[in-house]
């Protein structure tokens, strides 16, 4: 046979196809600092919304607390700590959300979970999310309860943008 | 080869809709023309198709490491010498390429001819991987075409696998960009990231217009994410002459299709390839232009960077004249007229698709000019025994 045993397509079209030839699953995470960057690196602005919406609400549980400003702001960085208090009136500070990341597991070329978790920056910038209860994460002194820390692997590789629009002047369509 | 008369799907129209083919008909022209396709043999498609076009491909890639040594020929193909050195490393260190698509003149018994190559920004991709794949699939499925009947399209499982293969050495995600309002550009960036998505790539896609640059010399995306990797559908020699293109030596972007694509995507490749092979029987007589007017009669003048058929003047060994429109100045080739075939009084021109070093598919654009321009219609293909197509169309 000379083409291709199946043609099928992930994010084209209303649509999807069923593959029949691919089974394996792949993990992705994306790590955005906002909605709307989301939007723009993925044109999926439904995910990026619930990935959001669910990091928001789960930075609200997961976030670090720290029993004191100048703990929270030893560890974050003076503009992000802010003071909350909990239903039985306990004060505490913790770190603003500064970014979520979004985790798809695809199978067979389809989304069949998609996670929203909410990102914070450490004083120096780098990236870092509520760990799971056994990974065993980075133990915060100073911090409340038992929210460990794990550095998030694909930190985004950032760079203040000074100029935009240098390339594109071409009118006509590029193609041939 | 014949041109076969075929009553359309009654649902094309929505079968594009729901694959997000949005230019199947441009300006109120089809794009898309379902009402006829090519049948081809398979000893046609293997014989006279297939086995050229890797034959092609190999001869073109084996003079890339003279080309991008030699000062003389990069000036030659007009490529700015601060790229030269960055070019030549590119090729040295062989960056991953992955699609291209080279333009034949085929009539089903005579060699094709190569007309060109398209091997940096090339499209119509979507149309021959997928649309056209969904046509055949369909018309049996309508019982119109034979269940023996197939296609020379593995189009889209190389792009999978290619990608996956590639992935591993390139930074991710890959950006894929193309001009904002330009919608086949679009469509065509779209499928490739598709495809890579398929294959398990994080991908993500922006405008080429919002590539930012920082002060240091590196690219971002609006979120002032370094762009570690971007595939562009734009070409490699406009982005060596804008504004920011003086930084792509230094940025540390790796671009696909490579900076060594520069001088395949490049008219020069022609003449620099009959020079190596002349007399292949592949191959049109090809030489630099030397400007002078008028043409001689039985050429053709191509300009180095001229595409979808822009700025080409032909003088038909009658001495007729026939010229298109469009932007593209400069340098230019003189090529040997070589009509296209006529079927039912249109003009058709084959592209022949390779996939990383694959020869995996063809589609066909069909025009009433003998000069294939934007406007062609894109016509799908079967692979049919000799005597079926007549006896179900």
């Amino acid at each position: 046979m000379k083409r291709s045993r199946t043609a099928a397509l992930l994010i084209m079209g209303v649509t999807p196809l069923a593959l029949t030839s691919c089974s394996r699953e792949t993990q992705t995470e994306g790590l955005y600092t906002s909605v709307e960057s989301c939007i723009a690196q993925t044109n999926d602005s439904y995910n990026c919304q619930q990935a959001f919406d669910q990091a928001r609400r789960q930075a609200e549980t997961d976030a670090p607390r720290y029993a004191s400003r100048e703990a929270c702001v030893a560890e974050h960085g003076a503009d992000t700590c802010q003071p909350r208090s909990d239903a039985s009136g306990h004060s505490y500070f913790m770190p603003l959300m500064t970014g979520f990341l979004i985790g798809q597991l695809m199978r067979g070329g389809q989304t069949v979970d998609l996670n929203g978790a909410p990102a914070f920056q450490d004083r120096a910038g780098n990236w870092q999310r509520p760990a799971a209860p056994s990974s065993g994460g980075v133990y915060r002194p100073g911090s409340l309860g038992t929210t460990a820390m794990a550095p998030i692997a694909a930190q985004p590789d950032r760079a203040p943008t000074v100029s935009r629009g240098g390339f594109g002047s071409r009118s006509a369509g590029s193609g041939g | 080869m014949r041109r076969v008369a075929i009553p359309p799907r009654a649902n094309w129209r929505e079968r594009a809709e729901q694959s997000g083919f949005r230019f199947h008909t441009i300006d109120g022209e089809p794009y898309w023309d379902e009402s006829a396709y090519y049948a081809f043999t398979l000893h046609q498609i293997e014989h006279d198709l297939e086995a050229p076009t890797e034959d092609l491909h190999a001869m073109a890639l084996d003079l890339v490491g003279a080309i991008v040594a030699s000062e003389e020929r990069m000036r030659r193909l007009d490529i700015p010498e601060p790229f030269w050195d960055w070019i030549a490393r590119s090729w040295q260190a062989r960056d991953a390429h992955v699609v291209g698509r080279m333009d034949l003149a085929y009539d089903g018994h005579a060699p094709a001819k190569l007309y060109e190559f398209n091997y940096d920004t090339p499209t119509s991709l979507f149309e021959a991987a997928f649309f056209q794949w969904q046509w055949l699939d369909d018309q049996q499925r309508d019982g119109r075409l034979p269940v023996a009947a197939d296609q020379f399209n593995s189009i889209y499982e190389s792009l999978v696998e290619a990608l996956a293969m590639i992935a591993p050495q390139l930074p991710r995600p890959i950006r894929f960009a193309a001009l904002r309002d330009a919608v086949e550009d679009q469509g065509t960036s779209d499928y490739l990231r598709d495809c890579a998505l398929q294959a398990g790539i994080e991908c993500a896609a922006l405008a080429i217009e919002d590539v930012g640059l920082s002060a240091d010399g590196r690219y971002t995306d609006l979120d002032d994410a370094v762009i570690g990797t971007l595939f562009k559908l734009y070409p490699l020699e406009d982005l060596f002459r804008e504004p920011f293109g003086r930084h792509l030596p230094d940025s540390g972007l790796r671009l696909v299709e490579p900076p060594w694509k520069a001088v395949l995507s490049n008219k020069g490749i022609l003449p620099l390839l009959w020079e190596a092979h002349e007399g292949h029987p592949n191959l049109l007589p090809a030489y630099f232009d030397d400007g002078a007017d008028p043409l001689p009669a039985g050429w053709v003048r191509k300009p180095l960077h001229s595409r979808e058929g822009a700025n080409v003047r032909i003088a038909l060994p009658d001495g007729e004249r026939i010229e298109t429109a469009g932007p593209y100045t400069g340098p230019a080739i003189r090529q040997a007229f070589h009509p296209l075939p006529q079927f039912d009084g249109r003009h058709a021109l084959i592209g022949s698709w390779v996939v990383g070093d694959r020869a995996c598919g063809i589609g066909i654009r069909e025009d009433a000019s003998p000069i294939t321009r934007d406007s062609a219609r894109f016509v799908p293909h079967a692979i049919l025994e000799a005597g079926t197509a007549t006896l179900l169309a």
